[in-house]
């Protein structure tokens, strides 16, 4: 047997043995389906509160001139993708945290590294369970948040005073741009909350570190100035976000001020998939020292 | 085919400036069923851990079945463990639990239903793992071992929380696949009766080292019992047992018991031999040789 097919021996196994357990247990539908119910309940809330409005302000005899403008579904369509995947994030970092060192507590990794599985394919394994977890809350969140928007809102061009500003197929553009960089930052997320599960020594300890760590780098960004351009969570829907989805949010409700810095579109490509590749190499060399 | 399951040589591990294992030799023929004892502490659970590849060690060399412990998962299931802290996944059924252990056997020589009503556990199929008391999840950690047709299965203190009919089933199991399929055991255990019972060779592990290490009847022949004799003419008696052949005077206890080692003599001759001078015997008490009197004369030693 090859140095490489001993490292990743039983990788398919390891697989078949992570969604074995992902379908019976309950984080992984929780992953899946939390952020679109809360999409869904976001959308809900919204409306109720401008139907609140709408009916104030006829009473009163008030007119919103940008009523047209920010009934627009694309607006609520592109917040929902954000909540969503801001919601998403900490999940997928939360539950890479808690795959291997909870398998570790439990004592449950070590029937699958003595019988059939290398600990490279265990950590492989769980990256790619992850990811395909990932991809279903992702379509999830695209589907639930589409259809939402344009059950409570109407899709169209953004129009000022008789005049179509953006096209729908520009908005298209933008919002699938939005949508990909959003989406580039997510498998070296997953790779730092695995590397935070390897080296931690407890599945509490591996939680609240990844999480703590994930929600202390969203503050701290701003001040690091541009040097932040070379982090990846910089580019992460998130709590104080500086995500380029944010801005589409903006854009495709008729604001001409957004102006994204094309060297920056650039950083979002690349920076990511460096910081995976060194999460992930660093948590495939600790899981070999690791005591289990 | 390997006539050595598991061969152990030079093999050391310490935790920080403390030595666990120092230089620790140790061999397990295929067929055998090898007892692992020591004190607590002395580093049995390190030992066994070592050898199914959970922990690294410093020095020396661990080949199970022809594999390096770092790579035991080329072994495809020929190497099983089972651990003295439950090891399912808590929000599994136990028969989920069985189930994804079929997962990691190439051919699973049994099915779920068997190994369940063989740890006689069938009743707690659709529980979750969290909800078994001890003695059940340790059932079910063995049922789940015994899925495919292990070669060499590693148990680390396996009667713990088990009832009698518990400990009496898996002595029943780990006796017929022995005899049955040729599987090699390594048992290690605080619970030397058992271990006695069921062993074909037992190791004593003490000071880091394997101290004794041989075939459990050969331990014990070579071992020799012990009589305890009561008698109020401590003096006289002590005088006949002196000129016995076969026969040491080890010591007189505070309670005035006189302690006999007996090498080559029955000890109803001993008895018979007091009687004979006019000593009444107001007690005899003939402790056998066991493991448990082998176990703590090894350990009771400086290592």
């Amino acid at each position: 047997m090859s140095p490489l097919q001993s490292l990743t021996n039983g990788f398919t196994t390891a697989i078949r043995a992570e969604f074995y357990v992902s379908l019976r247990t309950f984080g992984s539908k929780l992953i899946v389906l939390a952020p679109a119910l809360v999409i869904i309940l976001q959308n809900l809330l919204i409306k109720f509160q401008e139907i609140a409005q709408q009916t104030r302000d006829s009473l009163l005899g008030n007119n919103d001139f940008d009523a047209a403008v920010a009934d627009n579904a694309y607006g609520y369509f592109v917040d929902g993708l954000t909540t969503g995947l801001t919601m998403l994030g900490l999940l997928l970092v939360a539950q890479a945290a808690y795959s291997f060192s909870y398998e570790r507590d439990v004592g449950a990794a070590r029937h699958l590294l003595i019988r059939r599985i290398s600990r490279t394919s265990l950590i492989l394994a769980k990256l790619f369970h992850i990811h395909v977890l990932a991809l279903l809350a992702l379509l999830l969140l695209f589907v639930v948040s589409y259809v939402c928007s344009g059950l409570l809102w109407e899709f169209g061009p953004i129009v000022e005073d008789g005049f179509e500003l953006i096209s729908e197929a520009e908005i298209r553009d933008e919002i699938s741009l939005g949508l990909r960089l959003a989406i580039i930052p997510i498998p070296a997320a997953i790779a730092f909350g695995l590397l935070i599960s390897v080296s931690a020594q407890s599945t509490t300890q591996a939680i609240t570190t990844a999480l703590g760590i994930t929600l202390a780098i969203d503050i701290f960004k701003s001040t690091l100035g541009d040097m932040s351009h070379y982090l990846y969570a910089t580019f992460q829907p998130s709590l104080l976000d500086q995500s380029y989805l944010q801005d589409v949010s903006r854009i495709v409700r008729g604001y001409s001020d957004v102006l994204v810095d094309p060297q920056v579109q650039e950083l979002n490509l690349w920076v990511p998939w460096p910081a995976l590749v060194l999460f992930l190499g660093l948590a495939l060399v600790l899981v070999q020292r690791r005591k289990l | 085919m390997h006539d050595i399951a598991l061969s152990i040589s030079g093999l050391t591990k310490s935790y920080g400036d403390f030595a666990v294992l120092r230089d620790l030799d140790l061999q397990i023929q295929r067929g055998a069923i090898h007892g692992l004892v020591g004190l607590n502490g002395s580093g049995k659970t390190t030992t066994l851990e070592c050898i199914l590849g959970l922990q690294g060690y410093q020095g020396g060399n661990i080949s199970v079945l022809g594999h390096s412990p770092d790579k035991l998962h080329e072994a495809r299931g020929n190497v099983v463990g089972i651990f003295d802290t439950p090891s399912l996944h808590p929000y599994l059924t136990v028969r989920q639990c069985m189930e994804h252990a079929r997962i990691l056997c190439d051919e699973p020589s049994r099915s779920p239903e068997e190994v369940e009503n063989l740890l006689g556990i069938t009743r707690f199929s659709d529980f979750k793992i969290r909800h078994l008391s001890l003695g059940n999840n340790r059932r079910a950690s063995i049922a789940q071992a015994l899925l495919g047709s292990p070669e060499l299965i590693v148990l680390d203190e396996p009667f713990n929380g088990l009832d009698a009919g518990g400990v009496d089933d898996v002595l029943q199991i780990i006796s017929n696949l022995n005899s049955q399929q040729d599987t090699s055991f390594l048992l290690s255990s605080h619970q030397l009766p058992y271990l006695e019972q069921i062993c074909s060779h037992i190791a004593i592990l003490h000071g880091g080292r394997v101290a004794l290490s041989d075939e459990t009847a050969s331990l014990l022949g070579h071992s020799v019992s012990t009589v305890l004799v009561k008698t109020d003419q401590t003096r006289a008696a002590t005088a006949v047992i002196e000129k016995l052949d076969g026969c040491v005077l080890l010591q007189t206890d505070a309670s005035g018991y006189l302690h006999v080692a007996l090498q080559k003599l029955e000890s109803a001759t001993l008895n018979q031999a007091l009687i004979a001078q006019q000593i009444p015997v107001s007690e005899l008490i003939l402790e056998r040789a066991s493991l448990a009197s082998l176990f703590r004369k090894i350990t009771s030693e400086d290592p």
